[in-house]
């Protein structure tokens, strides 16, 4: 009998790959400290994976690399090594690993880890706009690429960047400055459009894109301000832990129309 | 009426059968595999080295001793295996001369005469009823039959080329069919000429689109949807031919045509052989070099055997392959208990051809939420509609034997 080729394993790795371009952006804007950071920040949760995989019989996956590019780019600050390894620890584990590893967790180890670095470590400096255009530009072909493998949900880049738009109107700001912001666009790709994380039913697929983007909008026209990593993070983080929800109202309506339709 | 089905996906494999019949094909042995009757529990009714004709009765269901498992050639019984709790294992016949038995067909079909011919000479376990996929009870009666007239599976045979010689046999059938059901008989075929006539209950639906269009899980979704109380029955188009040469010659006549393909065949080509022709025959001289795996039915969902499989209508043979274990390379004590995940991907949404979310349902059936499952409509679903998105997953989970365990589990509820 044959398998198809989209193995966990194989998406994982298509995922680490579309990393590539924003990861090598940032090693160029921010030098070699933070080469240094994803690799250290890989490391730490590849060990975490270890220890699970040794206790607890948890599969392996490259999926580390989601998170170690997600806290270069998306929160450069000066972070003390324990403060790094410590939220690194926290998004990992209690993100992720405790539910099961990868694919079955549901919240991002990223957007967990994030999270707790802006809640806990706020003097680090995480409110300057972080990400640069040309990060926003490399997130493009790791978009296009993953929505062509079928990975990342074209539905759900949609409803998102729909939900954007609408609260960047409603806010009568300039959606033009959203372009320009490396942060949206690295949280809608690898953040909000995580494919464990995100709604799992089409329907779903779209109000859950639809929850995430009007909150960013939200967050960084209302709160925040324009580009900041908090707003990103802070919306893919309300809204996956909606996803659930949303995917169990999809099918209760879809119950409701079926009763109703057999009478 | 035409349906498009949008979902779906193209598995490319390359040997596509030439659709066209090669008859001379022969096999020295027929017989019948476990594996097909894994929900029966037999009584045989033969004993080894015994002479059989064809139509003659080699075993029944003990439960419903009125189901006959009749032979598909004359010979004599070779082999008879039992498995596990008296279950059949497998039992061969070697093909040599003989007659074959005549059953009495009415005059005047009526209900009952019609299903003790069905029974009598073995068409009846040609049936599958929808939900659960079981030989249906004699004596009950489904709100429409499903006649599958189309094949999406990669390298499958068209069933229009399989039929093309037997079209009065196929409307001699589809005519006893509507004595067994009040409701409407589909004839669920290929865009095209339609393959019968049209009658009051007779309706030829036009189904298109890639794998799973073919699938009667996706006809009965569309046509007649299954919810609580309904039953419907299922049966392939060359079944129906089979009944329908069975009315014209008082004969079982249990030929069918199969398409013998895939990248290990040399002559990749349908064959008329018959039902149940031992897969070391078939494939006898027509491998390439190397090692090949041999499957009775599609890649997707074949399975390896010693005999053609009861609804199976094709043989792929594919090179072996070594079976993927992954995270070889790390140390033992990594034991790796853990099945693999369902990560949504858009594959996994175009596999199942039905209006049900297929990653929840993927996800209960393999934390053995019952409860869920039924909630999400497994119940319209057996394992063949599971065969893709099992193969879209990439994953080593069996889905469709989850959803067998999960079926068996909801049956013995109800």
């Amino acid at each position: 009998m044959i398998r198809g080729a989209w193995s966990p394993d194989t998406i994982a790795w298509v995922i680490v790959a579309a990393l590539l371009p924003t990861a090598t952006v940032a090693v160029l804007e921010q030098g070699t400290g933070a080469a240094l950071r994803i690799g250290l920040s890989w490391t730490v949760v590849a060990a975490w994976q270890l220890v699970f995989g040794i206790v607890r019989g948890q599969r392996l996956y490259p999926v580390g690399a989601v998170t170690a590019v997600a806290v270069t780019v998306l929160a450069p600050g000066e972070l003390a090594l324990w403060q790094l390894v410590l939220a690194l620890t926290f998004g990992t584990v209690v993100g992720e690993l405790i539910f099961g590893g990868w694919g079955r967790n549901f919240l991002g180890a990223a957007v967990v880890t994030l999270a707790f670095l802006f809640f806990s470590f706020p003097e680090a400096g995480h409110d300057s706009p972080a990400a640069s255009a040309a990060v926003a530009a490399a997130c493009l072909p790791a978009a296009a690429g993953l929505v062509v493998a079928g990975i990342l949900s074209w539905r759900i880049v949609v409803g998102a960047l729909a939900g954007l738009l609408a609260l960047t109107a409603l806010a009568g700001a300039d959606p033009g400055e959203l372009a320009v912001q490396g942060a949206f666009a690295f949280g809608l790709v690898f953040l909000v459009g995580d494919p464990v994380t995100a709604a799992c039913t089409n329907a779903g697929r779209w109000i859950y894109g639809a929850l995430a983007g009007a909150l960013m909008g939200l967050f960084a026209w209302g709160a925040a301000g324009v580009g900041a990593p908090q707003a990103v993070v802070f919306a893919a983080l309300i809204a996956s832990i909606f996803a659930p929800l949303i995917d169990h109202a999809v099918i209760a309506a879809k119950d409701v129309a079926r009763s109703r339709r057999n009478g | 009426m035409r349906i498009s089905i949008r979902q779906g996906l193209q598995v490319a494999l390359p040997g596509t059968p030439e659709q066209r019949v090669d008859p001379g094909k022969q096999v020295s042995s027929v017989g019948f595999d476990g594996a097909d009757f894994a929900d029966i529990r037999c009584e045989i009714m033969v004993a080894e080295g015994d002479a059989v004709a064809v139509g003659s009765p080699l075993f029944r269901d003990r439960k419903r001793p009125d189901i006959l498992f009749t032979a598909p050639a004359a010979g004599i019984v070779e082999r008879i295996a039992l498995g596990p709790r008296r279950r059949l294992a497998s039992l061969e016949l070697r093909v040599g001369t003989g007659k074959a038995v005549r059953f009495s067909v009415p005059a005047a079909p009526a209900r009952d005469s019609v299903q003790h011919l069905l029974l009598e000479s073995g068409l009846w376990t040609a049936f599958r009823a929808r939900p659960f996929g079981r030989i249906p009870d004699p004596g009950s009666a489904p709100e429409a039959i499903f006649v599958t007239a189309i094949d999406t599976y990669p390298l499958a045979a068209d069933p229009k080329v399989a039929l093309q010689d037997w079209r009065t046999a196929f409307a001699h059938g589809i005519d006893l069919l509507t004595i067994l059901t009040e409701g409407p008989v589909f004839i669920c075929q290929a865009p095209g000429e339609n393959l019968v006539g049209e009658r009051s209950k007779v309706r030829c639906v036009q189904f298109a689109g890639p794998h799973p269009a073919g699938l009667p899980g996706t006809h009965i979704h569309r046509l007649l949807r299954l919810r609580p109380g309904r039953r419907v029955w299922q049966i392939h188009c060359q079944d129906v031919v089979s009944i329908g040469r069975l009315l014209e010659s008082g004969m079982l006549a249990p030929e069918r045509v199969i398409s013998l393909a895939g990248p290990g065949v040399r002559r990749p080509r349908l064959v008329r052989v018959p039902a149940g022709a031992s897969l070391d025959d078939l494939v006898a001289e027509e491998l390439t070099e190397g090692g090949m795996q041999i499957l009775s039915g599609p890649a997707i969902a074949g399975r390896e055997g010693l005999f053609l499989g009861r609804h199976h209508w094709q043989v792929t043979i594919l090179p072996y392959q070594q079976p993927r274990r992954g995270h070889d390379w790390l140390p033992s004590f990594f034991a790796f208990k853990q099945t693999e995940p369902v990560i949504p991907s858009e594959a996994l949404e175009q596999a199942l051809g039905l209006d049900i979310p297929v990653v929840p349902l993927l996800r209960a059936l393999s934390v053995g939420d019952v409860e869920t499952a039924t909630r999400l409509g497994c119940l319209e679903l057996l394992e063949e509609d599971l065969a893709l998105p099992a193969y879209a997953s990439g994953s080593r989970q069996d889905f469709p034997s989850l959803l067998r365990s999960t079926l068996d589990s909801l049956e013995g509820s109800i």
